[in-house]
């Protein structure tokens, strides 16, 4: 064993200085290692006060809160000297998880009680905002003007105003509309005022600083009408076809009197469920869950695909496994070419799959593709639903043996001869060693990685979406098509069906789909752990 | 007493470092909030645009000519096309567009979303843009609004390769030509029109309105309707007996997906190619002789769905101070001739703007254009999203050759399917 370690000043640490953790720590202790640790530390506090100011600047003071709290719990923990130890491990770990798994799960959650969806983007003041410039409407015989900002003699801001119809001058102003001698105003021959006796046009930047004010002026016409300003250049009467009531937070509709209320579910609504645009973003409860049961969309052809996805997973990952397997026993004795052979197989592993997915799809095609022209055959790889499930496999199969080739290799060379040995002493055949000494053996390796894997194609999107797009249609009345993984048909749910897109049922589904992933993995889990007793 | 002085050292070291590496992180002390990048941006105003890669580089040469001339500054932003729509969503105020660049059919979803803003240009802005395009860009559950300024027209025509075929004269004319085509050899297309297991509804409009079918009717305001589903309207479920016909013969084949297609017209295996004008180059490439026309009228007159390309002002440009600039450059400005030959030239479609469109130079973009006479703009209300997979799907089900749905069926199952969908 190599004692070539520089042994550090800080005392009677040498012989604990060979695990990692003391390696790492007498590294960090030194001078050297302090000024590291400052660094880091230093790098740790300037994003923790970059987001602070972010957050801050959001009104955001719980986080920023939590966020001050742990930046000075992380320095405290790692420039202390005593009682922290255990915590400088854990630290690292513990931000991670919560970073990668627990924040997304948790916003997973959060939005699947919201009604996060096409309408429902905005908070509900933002919303109000949009429904009030929503309703304005030219009434029918408003008028259309053309028009330039430009300040009086006592320096008010006014609207100077020509008739698009008739050419008729006026000067507009909160008090109202006054006619304007026609000579007053010189018009420019694509239409723009370009100049006005005792007006002063409003021109250059100073146009744009009274955009604030332009937003909201108008020049009241009589009843609720009234011009206002549209762009720079042009002008027109526009009538609110909503009064907003802000104490009884009722929008009502001046034409018929219909009333708008906050239904609780992030819309203005009728009793009869006329609903007002925008709407806004709100938690409504269970109501997204209530749906995968109760929607004849969502729940009918739930458990045609659910069966689907398990078979799809089961197959991949057993067929492979097998293959894998199979390959790796073959070229685990010597053979000739063997590292030729051996390259060859890793070669589909190694081409990023979206790509040897795209290809497939063409090498497939019914009519055009290579594989039906090469076997003579006119075999409805991608149109018949049937088929379309094989081929899906197929594509699976062809993407993942490699990994359990690799993975089986490895394993099958950490079997020690011996044991294989004497059970040939013993009189056992091959298939005998095979069964009862190398394959519960390679199991206790390769069961966390079947499982793993079970897990990934669970949910692999892309081997569906880009092979067949979930089709070929299904005969059966549902959105869901004949090769659709549940991972797909949520995709098919949130993006393309009913009104635009539906991002809290989206993560009501998922959620779903997390729990009965959980439930499989953890309970083959479980059964593997049986397998530890093989040692 | 050393010891504390070490632990202080310690603690002024580390606020040092803290301090120095928060000074190079990017804006982080001059920071966020809504008011400060409101109150920084009147100083010298900015208008910040969204557009594609393809798009950015005419969008930035015209918004800085109407730039220069407002005394405004212009920031173009490039965005892939699709996260335009989706990223306006979730983006933060301080880094949103006042003015985005997209297609037509997202109208209807921002809109109800709340994210742009409704625009009243005045009569001379619209004088020379068509009621359809400015349609286009127009949503609204009981009164049409107006939401973007139309400023490219796009449609899919019937390319004709006018070496292995004649211009039809009729329907019949063409399905003669395609079917004798067809039969003279192994690997070779009728019509090629692309479609694959998942279909393609806009490719296929042409023959579906040509049969009388529609997507949405319309109330009376004019607005479209959701519940009106023209699918399985029985003078279209009438005439699929045609479709079943089209499966038969094989002028219609539903294992074509876009490569084949293409690739059939490029090699002379097809003389008939149903596709849009971002193909001219690859055509004019192969040195193919061609013409454009629209799919001869079968039942009804075989339009093609439009797409529309054009500028919306965002709910930001008012969180910016910046609405009224923004207006005037989208409702006022983009509306123009000038801006939009500059765009079609640049870009390879149709400008919207009559005027500009009497001035495009390139025959085969005026040829699709004309092509494009009575076409549908592309539903823009959200429910779209709905139909695609299923009108595609139905077209699907009824051409895949043999084993085949009958039409009547698939696309009455469609209908059902997105009436349920819809809800």
């Amino acid at each position: 064993m190599s004692t070539a370690l520089p042994k550090p000043g800080a005392g009677g640490a040498a012989a604990a200085a060979r695990s990692l953790p003391s390696r790492l720590m007498t590294a960090f202790s030194g001078p050297v290692g302090l000024a590291v640790k400052i660094v880091l530390l230093g790098i740790v506090n300037a994003l923790a006060l970059w987001a602070g100011v972010v957050l801050a600047g959001e009104g955001n003071w719980l986080a920023v809160g939590v966020l001050v709290l742990t930046t000075l719990a992380i320095d405290a923990i790692y420039l202390l000297r005593r009682g922290t130890l255990p915590l400088k491990f854990l630290i690292p770990g513990t931000i991670f998880l919560l970073a990668f798994q627990v924040v997304p799960i948790a916003y997973t959650i959060n939005v699947a009680f919201t009604n996060y969806s096409t309408g429902h983007i905005l908070s509900k003041s933002e919303a109000i905002e949009g429904i009030n410039r929503n309703s304005l409407e030219p009434p029918a015989d408003g008028k259309t003007y053309v028009m330039a900002p430009a300040r009086d003699e006592d320096g008010e801001l006014v609207l100077l105003l020509v008739d698009e119809a008739d050419g008729s001058t006026f000067v507009g102003s909160p008090d109202g509309i006054e006619p304007l001698a026609r000579e007053t105003v010189r018009i420019s021959p694509d239409g723009v005022i370009v100049d006005a006796h005792d007006y002063e046009l409003v021109k250059g930047n100073a146009l744009f600083t009274l955009d604030k004010e332009l937003e909201t002026y108008t020049v009241p016409t009589g009843g609720s009408s009234a011009i206002r300003p549209e762009g720079l250049e042009a002008a027109l009467e526009l009538k609110p076809s909503l009064r907003h009531d802000e104490a009884a937070d009722t929008f009502t509709r001046v034409s018929d009197g219909q009333v708008f209320r906050d239904n609780g579910r992030g819309s203005f609504a009728t009793a009869a469920g006329e609903e007002l645009e925008p709407g806004w973003r709100t938690t409504i409860g269970l109501d997204n869950v209530r749906r995968v049961f109760q929607d004849p969309l969502v729940r009918d052809p739930f458990v045609r695909v659910f069966i689907w996805t398990l078979a799809f997973a089961v197959l991949t990952v057993g067929l492979s496994f097998f293959i894998g397997l199979f390959l790796a026993i073959t070229l685990d004795k010597k053979i000739r070419f063997q590292r030729f052979y051996r390259t060859v197989l890793v070669v589909p592993y190694a081409i990023p799959a979206f790509l040897t997915i795209l290809v497939w799809a063409g090498l497939l095609n019914d009519d055009f593709g290579v594989v039906n022209k090469l076997l003579h055959t006119s075999i409805p790889w991608l149109f018949d639903p049937t088929w379309a499930k094989v081929s899906v496999l197929l594509v699976a199969l062809w993407l993942s043996f490699p990994y359990f080739f690799l993975v089986s290799l490895g394993a099958l060379q950490s079997i020690p001869g011996e044991l294989v040995e004497a059970a040939r002493v013993d009189g056992a055949g091959a298939w005998q060693v095979f069964r009862k000494i190398t394959l519960p053996l390679l199991l206790v390796a390769v069961a966390p990685l079947l499982i793993a894997s079970f897990a990934f194609n669970f949910n692999n999107f892309n081997n569906i979406y880009l092979l067949t797009g979930g089709g070929p249609p299904s005969e059966d009345q549902s959105i869901a098509g004949a090769t659709d993984i549940l991972i797909s048909y949520t995709y098919k749910l949130a993006f393309e069906a009913g009104k635009g897109q539906d991002y809290a049922l989206a993560a009501a589904v998922s959620i779903f789909i997390f729990f009965i992933v959980a439930t499989i993995s953890g309970a083959a889990f479980w059964r593997s752990k049986a397998l530890e007793n093989v040692r | 007493m050393k010891k504390r002085i070490g632990v202080f050292g310690l603690l002024v070291a580390l606020v040092a470092t803290s301090a120095l590496m928060a000074g190079t992180l990017p804006s982080a002390a001059t920071g966020s909030g809504s008011a400060a990048a409101g109150t920084a941006r009147t100083a010298a105003t900015t208008i910040r645009i969204w557009a594609d890669r393809d798009r950015k580089p005419a969008v930035t040469r015209v918004a800085n000519q109407w730039a220069s001339r407002r005394g405004v500054t212009v920031e173009v932003v490039e965005k892939e096309f699709g996260k335009i729509r989706d990223d306006l969503k979730t983006v933060r105020a301080e880094n949103a567009p006042d003015v985005i660049v997209g297609a037509h059919d997202w109208t209807g979803q921002l809109a109800a979303d709340g994210l742009v803003l409704p625009l009243f240009p005045k009569k001379a802005s619209t004088a020379q843009v068509p009621g359809y395009a400015l349609d286009a860009f127009s949503y609204g559950t009981t009164t049409k609004r107006l939401y973007g300024a139309p400023v490219a027209i796009e449609n899919a025509g019937l390319v004709v390769n006018t070496r292995l075929a004649r211009v039809p004269k009729n329907w019949a004319d063409l399905e003669k030509q395609a079917l004798a085509f067809k039969n003279k050899g192994d690997g070779r297309l009728a019509i090629a029109v692309q479609q694959g297991q998942d279909g393609d509804a806009y490719h296929m409009y042409p023959f579906f309105s040509g049969l009388c079918g529609y997507v949405f009717g319309k109330n009376k305001s004019g607005a479209l309707n959701p519940k009106n589903i023209g699918l399985g309207n029985s003078k279209f479920l009438k005439n699929t007996a045609l479709v079943d016909k089209w499966n038969r013969t094989g002028l219609i084949n539903a294992k074509v997906n876009g490569d084949a297609a293409r690739d059939a017209f490029l090699n002379g295996k097809a003389a008939f190619w149903v596709t849009g004008p971002w193909n001219i180059d690859t055509i004019v490439a192969k040195g193919i002789k061609f013409q454009v026309v629209q799919v001869p009228k079968i039942k009804c007159k075989s339009v093609p769905f439009l797409g529309a390309q054009g500028f919306m002002v965002t709910r930001f440009a008012t969180t910016h101070g910046v609405t009224s600039a923004a207006k005037d450059l989208v409702s006022n400005y983009m509306l123009g001739s000038g801006p939009q030959v500059q765009l079609s030239v640049a870009n390879g479609r149709y400008p919207a703007n009559t005027k500009a469109g009497k001035a495009v130079k390139n025959k085969y973009l005026a040829q699709f254009g004309r092509a494009g006479q009575g076409g549908v703009p592309m539903p823009n209300i959200p429910q779209m999203g709905s139909v695609w997979s299923e009108l595609g799907g139905a077209w699907v089900k009824a051409t895949r050759g043999e084993g085949a749905t009958k039409a009547r069926a698939a696309f009455a199952t469609a209908a059902r399917n997105i009436l349920n969908k819809i809800g």
